[in-house]
């Protein structure tokens, strides 16, 4: 179908110790979709998403964006990187730039624009996460929910086509994760594509049109955000029931 | 306080290019100043006499009075060198020559003019020859007897005060004459050199070096009785010695060997007059100024400078009263005097009383500054140099970079490397030297990568490296086929050819083989000579390495399936074959050698039959051992071949080098062994004169640019340059070793997260790596690189044991002089701790300064 941005066919990741972290995932995400993944620890939810812009080399499987298959050797690692953001568990932000100038880096050094262009598209998308009045400071002296925001700024400034998020707020304090999920949700609702590894149930449905559980490397369970509510598999009802505990 | 906005002639305000240049331009100053061995100040003093008249000749008589003849029959007399006077002249011919004994002083000039007179008298008298032609010289035998020398063959002796003419038995023309008590010498043109063992009155040819026979003698001089040199126009030395105790000096003359001109005979300067100081010390001088000292008879001869603003005027004569004290004459009425030698130290002349603190300080304070100037060059540039090298080492260790990526992703460009970059380099290092290898391979892998951009840019839809893209289903095959080039070679014609990995072994271990080290003696602490087989023929090592390595390539690209995968190997089961295997090809090529196997069927067939065996017992010997109750599968080992990390390991055999030999044995080996400064040197210098030439074909502004390359020359290339580009390349490359481990730490300690961000908004490895780890690393590791940088100032003082006059030196100097230990090597302690010190507290005000939030534990504030 024409409107798949992402697809993912029959993923496999062995480490190099020997550890079978995905054992063939398949799925999709369409333009405009959000799809949450979740999972508990070692399912190879992770693994799976940084197998998407190659972070990672995936042992086998397929991996196409817009139709072209991106993990293939030959294929030009940096550009295919560029289309997809990624936004991390730890931020990330390089902590020797100012706000601004985390952001304009790779619009200057990846696309090449001059720096008034790309300080003209920074401080969009800074507007758009909340963050204009902090453009000088450094990541050091912001809280972690403000580094987020600036890390999901970071790779809306380069339009991406997917952004993936690496549990973004697991690292952070449960009274700053409102403004962060506040954000991401701003993004669903403007449609962009998104694929959210998360321990957030709430939020992934909330936000998410679909979500993919994923247990021992494989995909468990697959559906609209309803199957939180009416889990079909009994390990999905396992890991509920064990979130809920928490 | 001002904010860094608020000033206006603030650092920052000037833009980012501006400030770099600034800097660049404040380097090449400091680097291109000249050291103190190498600058010296004129000690001859321009003396001033109302005369503009061209001087001659000059004397000093036996009661140091200096008597200066010159055009139009001009007199002067300096009353002991100190009161210049003109004195009145009997004749108004110009005079050309003097001479001096104990009792009289005599000159002669044109039209056969001679005056003379006694030392005490203040009377001149004229005793003209009766001939119009110029006396070239003229001389007092021991008999008080005035002797004159003129052109073709003209000898004249003044006796009874008459004019007698002597029979030269030549008529070339005689140019210099001189005396020895009763023995004289003549020297002429054609390298002719007469002699006389009785005062003058016959003469005799003496023999003269075939070399010299073209070459007019211009002066010819004793010193006392056991040494004569002599010199010609076309600035060759000749010298003679007293061969046996029953002979006399001046009989057999030899050419000297110039050893400061190349070994080559001829200064290459017009000479003009000679003055023999001692045995060994004569001075020299010549056209345009050349006024040289030698004080080991002509082997290095140290030219001298003329004060500032006299520095090409023609010398005439020198005259020395001894072998400090004197002076020279020129045109244009020149008089210089030195008290010297012309030499620039003032060595032994000053009585100082060196117990006095204050004149010791005052003494010896411009030794030490010269020489903390001296340590402070080679240490920026010694920095500079660690710096840049350790920080790309740093970037090798860290590159991870495996032969599996090089050949998965990057295989264009691997056979960019193999089969165009390395082999073409070879070629022009087999043919011109390492240097031009270097360059050959870093111009091709740069013109490649411009016009990879070039490429790619133009064309988006080009893929690949130059727009080439090996098809997926052939790239197992090129990868084969490159394997295959590496292991055998790539025969391109007759003599052009690259060596395969097993031809560079089999040819280095022969030459190894060669060497017979401790063959004659079963004892192995004789075959340990083998580790020193590297120095005994360094291009056998290189290429034994490069061999190895080529073979490992090769086996592994000749062996590639597909599948980049590890391999395990059974370790008992691969000791047992390598021990076997050891014990067989040691039996194959023992007495085997390339040059002279005989190709014959027995020999083919005793080979055949050894290598059959040896596969027959590999396959059957290892089922045996388990008869022996040892599980050999028990010992595994797993290797991955294909994760061998190409850069990491040239970088790690680097600083394990130059990390584990000490930085004295450095310094000699860098210096005296491999000579790098020479080569250095060497290579400047054909730069230079390159540059020069093209400059020469730039018209007017050839006057610009040449004085500018002449200048960086001189003071990059220029003699005595050597020890100072031996010290910076083996302060830096020693530092290089241990700052890149530093920097290496720094890098690892950034968390990988930074890296992953930075590739995952699209940068390459390098872009991130200069853009993001890079300047974090640094600045973390700004205090431990400050440690090393002390520690590099503080290791400079070993570069005095190679002649470069640092600080350390000019104290060893000073104690020589002055004996005053405890304060000369307390002055060199304080003036070392100074400069640390300052460098200390610069790291810590730039550490404070780059500080930034979140960033190592002392960026929390």
């Amino acid at each position: 179908m024409e409107d798949e941005v992402l697809i993912i066919e029959n993923l496999e990741k062995i480490y190099s110790g020997g550890v079978h972290a995905v054992r063939g995932v398949s799925f999709k995400v369409r333009k405009g979709e959000s799809v949450a993944i979740i999972g508990s620890s070692g399912s190879g939810k992770s693994t799976v998403l940084r197998c998407i812009n190659r972070l990672i080399e995936p042992t086998l499987g397929v991996i196409k964006l817009n139709g072209e298959v991106i993990n293939n050797p030959l294929a030009n690692v940096n550009e295919i990187r560029a289309k997809i953001g990624m936004v991390f568990q730890s931020f990330e932000l390089f902590s020797h730039l100012k706000v601004l100038e985390n952001i304009t880096l790779g619009l200057r050094h990846v696309r090449g624009m001059n720096k008034e262009e790309a300080e003209k598209i920074a401080l969009e998308v800074l507007e758009r996460v909340d963050m204009l009045d902090r453009i000088d400071a450094y990541p050091g002296n912001l809280s972690g929910g403000q580094k987020q925001r600036v890390a999901i700024a970071r790779s809306l400034a380069m339009h991406p086509e997917v952004i993936l998020f690496d549990e973004p707020t697991s690292a952070l304090d449960p009274e700053l994760i409102g403004s962060v999920l506040q954000t991401i949700r701003g993004l669903a609702d403007e449609g962009m594509t998104m694929v959210i590894v998360t321990h957030e149930i709430n939020f992934a449905r909330d936000v998410a049109d679909r979500i993919i559980y994923m247990d021992k490397g494989i995909i468990a369970e697959e559906g609209p955000s309803d199957i939180i509510e009416n889990p079909k598999t009994e390990r999905l009802k396992e890991f509920l029931s064990a979130m809920d505990d928490e | 306080m001002l904010s860094k906005e608020e000033r206006i002639l603030g650092w920052y305000k000037i833009p980012k290019s501006s400030r770099i240049l600034l800097i660049a331009t404040t380097l090449v100053v400091i680097f291109l100043t000249p050291n103190l061995a190498e600058g010296y100040e004129s000690t001859w003093n321009k003396i001033e006499i109302d005369s503009t008249d061209d001087y001659n000749a000059a004397v000093i008589d036996s009661n140091g009075d200096a008597w200066i003849f010159g055009d139009n029959g001009i007199i002067i007399h300096g009353e002991k060198m100190t009161n210049w006077s003109i004195v009145n002249s009997p004749i108004d011919e110009d005079i050309l020559t003097a001479y001096s004994n104990e009792y009289m002083i005599a000159a002669a000039g044109e039209n056969g003019t001679v005056i003379y007179k006694e030392i005490g008298s203040n009377e001149w008298f004229e005793k003209s020859a009766d001939i119009q032609a110029r006396i070239n010289s003229i001389a007092i035998n021991d008999m008080n007897e005035i002797i004159i020398v003129t052109d073709f063959g003209g000898i004249q002796i003044l006796r009874e005060e008459e004019w007698l003419e002597i029979n030269s038995l030549t008529s070339e023309n005689l140019y210099d004459i001189t005396f020895e008590e009763n023995r004289g010498l003549i020297s002429g043109s054609s390298g002719l050199i007469l002699g006389s063992e009785d005062n003058g009155l016959t003469w005799e040819i003496r023999e003269t070096p075939g070399i010299i026979s073209e070459s007019e003698i211009v002066s010819i001089g004793f010193y006392k009785a056991n040494r004569a040199y002599a010199i010609t126009s076309n600035g060759q030395i000749l010298k003679s010695t007293q061969e046996a105790l029953t002979t006399t000096v001046g009989y057999s003359w030899t050419i000297k060997e110039i050893e400061s001109e190349n070994y080559t005979t001829s200064l290459n300067v017009n000479l003009t007059a000679l003055e023999i100081l001692s045995t060994t010390k004569i001075l020299l001088a010549g056209d345009n100024g050349y006024v040289a000292l030698s004080k080991d008879g002509g082997n290095i001869v140290t030219p001298q400078l003329l004060p500032d603003g006299f520095e090409n005027q023609k010398i005439n004569d020198i005259a020395m009263e001894n072998a400090f004290r004197g002076i020279i004459v020129g045109n244009n009425g020149n008089v210089f005097y030195t008290e010297n030698g012309g030499e620039d130290e003032p060595v032994g002349f000053e009585v100082i009383d060196l117990s006095n603190f204050s004149e010791f300080v005052d003494f010896t304070k411009d030794n030490l500054w010269e020489g903390l100037k001296s340590t402070i060059k080679i240490v920026i540039f010694g920095i500079l140099l660690g710096f840049f090298l350790g920080i790309i080492l740093a970037m090798c260790k860290t590159a991870p970079t495996t032969l599996k990526q090089m050949i998965e992703s990057d295989l264009e460009k691997t056979l960019v490397l193999f089969w165009l970059a390395i082999p073409t380099s070879i070629l022009f290092t087999r043919d011109s030297g390492i240097g031009l290898g270097i360059f050959t391979f870093l111009t091709i892998i740069g013109i490649t990568i411009l016009l990879d951009y070039y490429i790619n840019k133009n064309n988006t839809d080009s893929e690949g490296f130059l727009g080439i893209l090996i098809p997926n289903n052939h790239r197992n095959k090129v990868i084969r086929l490159l394997g295959l080039s590496l292991l055998i070679g790539m025969p391109i014609s007759e003599e052009w050819g690259f060596d395969g990995g097993a031809e560079l072994i089999y040819s280095a271990l022969n030459d190894f083989h060669d060497f017979q080290l401790g063959s004659d003696t079963p004892k192995l602490s004789a075959q340990l000579g083998y580790i020193f087989a590297p120095i005994g023929d360094p291009s056998a090592f290189f290429r034994l390495i490069i061999g190895i390595g080529l073979t490992y390539l090769g086996i592994l690209f000749l062996t590639v399936n597909g599948s980049f995968s590890k391999k395990t190997l059974f370790a008992g089961k691969l000791f047992v074959v390598v021990i076997l295997w050891s014990i067989i090809l040691t039996e194959l090529f023992v007495d085997f050698n390339i040059n002279n196997f005989e190709f014959s069927i027995t020999n083919l067939m005793k080979y055949l039959l050894i290598l059959g065996l040896g596969l027959f017992m590999t396959r059957k010997i290892i089922p045996a051992f388990s008869w022996t109750g040892v599980e050999l599968k028990k010992y595994n080992i797993t290797i991955d071949p294909w994760s061998l990390r190409p850069l990491n390991s040239l970088a790690t055999l680097y600083t394990d080098f130059f990390r584990n030999t000490p930085l004295l044995v450095q310094f000699m080996f860098i210096h005296f062994g491999v000579q790098l400064g020479k080569h250095i040197q060497n290579i400047g210098i054909d730069v230079t004169d390159d540059l020069t030439m093209i400059s020469s074909h730039l018209g007017p502004l050839d006057s610009l640019f040449s004085p500018m390359i002449d200048y960086v020359s001189e003071s990059l290339f220029g003699p005595g340059k050597r020890s100072y580009l031996s010290a910076i390349f083996a302060l830096g490359l020693n530092s290089a070793a241990y700052q890149c481990e530093t920097i290496r730490g720094a890098i690892a300690a950034i968390p990988s997260g930074q890296m992953e961000a930075g590739r995952s908004i699209g940068l390459t490895y390098m872009g991130t790596m200069r853009l993001i780890i890079l300047p974090q690393a640094i600045r973390i590791c700004i205090p431990p690189l400050g440690n090393e940088m002390v520690n590099l100032v503080l290791n400079s003082s070993l570069a005095s044991v190679i002649a470069y006059t640092e600080l350390t030196r000019q104290g060893k100097l000073v104690v020589a002089i002055t004996f005053q230990i405890f304060w000369t090597w307390g002055m060199v302690m304080i003036a070392y701790f100074v400069v640390t010190w300052t460098l200390a507290l610069l790291l810590r005000r730039l550490e404070e300064k780059t500080r930034i939030p979140g960033l190592g534990i002392s960026g929390g504030n």
